[in-house]
């Protein structure tokens, strides 16, 4: 769905500090929203997380660096790093150009999902989330 | 409670084409397009900024020169009319008050452009020195719009719309001319080592900013041919840092003096008297023990004020402006480590969220003059 000025894919999971999450069985790809990346603006470095640590839901996990301020990365679930996308370091600006596609941080292996998802918003919720933040 | 957000002549335009931020009380663009796009048409076209927050003040009377030598480092008396220069206040521990730009528009008569942050304090600051000399002092900011006309294709920018032949007007030359039939004042001064013009119009009130307004549009669109974009503070903030121009309030303030800062070049000794000269003195004697430098990153992260600075496992300094350099393509910052660190080519390491990163510390601008900058070769000169 579209709220306002952003995109919110209907089909993922959402946190209040602007990740989302999209799991498939036990591994699970996270990224920074359509709404963090306009809010960042012209992303210019992602310090991305180490493959195979260990990481706990609402840890910061890296960050994201436009020209003028810098962001964290809470990852939206726990596990363990399989992978981080390495074109961030030479194309930053894929954080911009495809928030919930090519600028993908890091894929997952799920530890526990369950209790994640306890946390988590739905697109829907994330939608009225973001509705209350523009207000 | 904080004072309500001010607004200049230029707000409506603003708040239709840009992302709005917050700035010493005042409602501003922080970009329209993004800060790097408007940050490279200045270095390689041109790009206009209001710059209408800034605090302006005229300065006259029999004895201005002389409250002006009193109050300020730099020496006046060597200021004719229609010249400009860069220079400091300090308090009596030589401690700088703000950084500014001080033009001679008659022999009586002076025009100070500072800083925003400081309206009130500096309008006060003046004001309270100057009692026992013969001398006015005006409060203009709001009278006057201010705009800033910034890179290799200002002046032709300008050109097109002004009754007068601009090239006349050298580098920290001012002068009087009209640009789409408004009365302007203009430096060829500017903060973001592009050659470019501060305008100012004069007599056009906020409660009346149509004049502001149709001299804004009128350089928009002459600059179109050459790829004007509008500027916001982002890029203002990124342009001169690169050039390694002070911001007041991170880099210089109470508690810095210029010659920390290496902004020696302003500070006359040799004058009579002036408010922190002999804090200035004994500091020159004394030899300052902690100096303003230059740091390119040489590995991935961008330094942001307050950053520690590192050498051989100690602390040495501390961050005081940092940001990503759209022409170097890397993490530049402004910081104060002791003077025997404060050596060119020499590495440092900054603590970049916890990590040390390293970093060279490198002469200001941070650019290659040759090829950005208003020293740049142009084009004519190297037979194109």
């Amino acid at each position: 769905m579209r709220v306002l000025d952003y995109d919110i894919p209907d089909d993922l999971y959402y946190s209040r500090e602007h990740e989302w999450v999209s799991a498939k069985g036990k591994t699970a790809v996270i990224g920074i929203t359509d709404y963090a990346q306009k809010s960042l603006h012209e992303v210019v470095y992602v310090e991305t997380p180490k493959v195979d640590n260990q990481i706990q839901q609402s840890q910061s996990i890296g960050s994201v660096e436009s020209v003028k301020s810098v962001s964290d990365i809470f990852t939206p679930v726990s596990g363990r790093i399989i992978e981080i996308n390495e074109e961030l370091a030479e194309s930053p600006e894929l954080v911009n150009q495809d928030p919930y596609g090519k600028g993908w941080i890091a894929k997952i292996h799920l530890a526990n999902f369950d209790e994640d998802m306890k946390k988590l918003l739905t697109a829907k919720q994330y939608a009225n989330y973001i509705k209350s933040l523009e207000e | 409670m904080a004072e309500p957000t001010q607004r200049t002549h230029l707000y409506r335009f603003h708040k239709q084409t840009g992302k709005m931020t917050l700035f010493a009380g005042f409602e501003m663009p922080l970009w329209y397009k993004g800060i790097i796009p408007e940050h490279m048409a200045v270095r390689n076209n041109v790009g206009i900024f209001d710059i209408s927050h800034m605090g302006r003040t005229i300065i006259s009377g029999s004895e201005s020169e002389a409250f002006l030598n009193y109050v300020t480092t730099n020496n006046v008396s060597r200021l004719t009319p229609l010249c400009a220069h860069y220079s400091t206040m300090c308090n009596e521990q030589g401690g700088v008050k703000d950084d500014f730009v001080l033009s001679r528009l008659e022999p009586e008569k002076f025009f100070m452009v500072y800083n925003a942050s400081n309206r009130k304090k500096d309008f006060e600051w003046l004001v309270q020195n100057s009692k026992s000399f013969k001398t006015k002092v005006e409060h203009v900011s709001d009278n006057i719009a201010m705009f800033a006309v910034q890179g290799p294709k200002a002046e032709q920018t300008l050109q097109k719309i002004a009754n007068s032949n601009l090239s006349k007007i050298e580098r920290f030359k001012c002068g009087w001319t009209k640009l789409e039939g408004a009365t302007v004042f203009l430096s060829r001064t500017g903060y973001t080592g592009e050659d470019g013009f501060e305008i100012f119009v004069w007599d056009t009130p906020l409660s009346n900013p149509a004049k502001a307004e149709k001299v804004w549009n009128a350089i928009l669109e002459a600059g179109k041919e050459f790829g004007i974009e509008p500027c916001g503070l982002g890029a203002r903030d990124t342009l001169r840092l690169e050039a390694g121009m002070c911001l007041y309030g991170n880099d210089i303030d109470e508690n810095t003096t210029p010659l920390e800062a290496r902004l020696g070049f302003v500070v006359k000794l040799k004058k009579e008297r002036f408010i922190g000269k002999d804090a200035l003195l004994k500091q020159k004697t004394e030899g300052v023990k902690r100096k303003r430098v230059g740091l390119r990153m040489l590995e991935k992260g961008i330094p942001r004020p307050h950053y520690e600075v590192w050498k051989s496992s100690q602390k040495i300094g501390q961050v005081t402006s940092g940001t990503f350099s759209p022409v170097l393509e890397c993490g530049i910052a402004v910081a104060y480590v002791p003077t025997e660190q404060a050596v060119e080519n020499s590495t440092v390491m900054v603590k970049i969220r916890d990590k040390l990163a390293k970093a060279e510390v490198i002469r200001f601008p941070f650019y290659d003059s040759s090829k950005y900058g208003y020293r740049r070769q142009s084009s004519a000169s190297v037979g194109l």
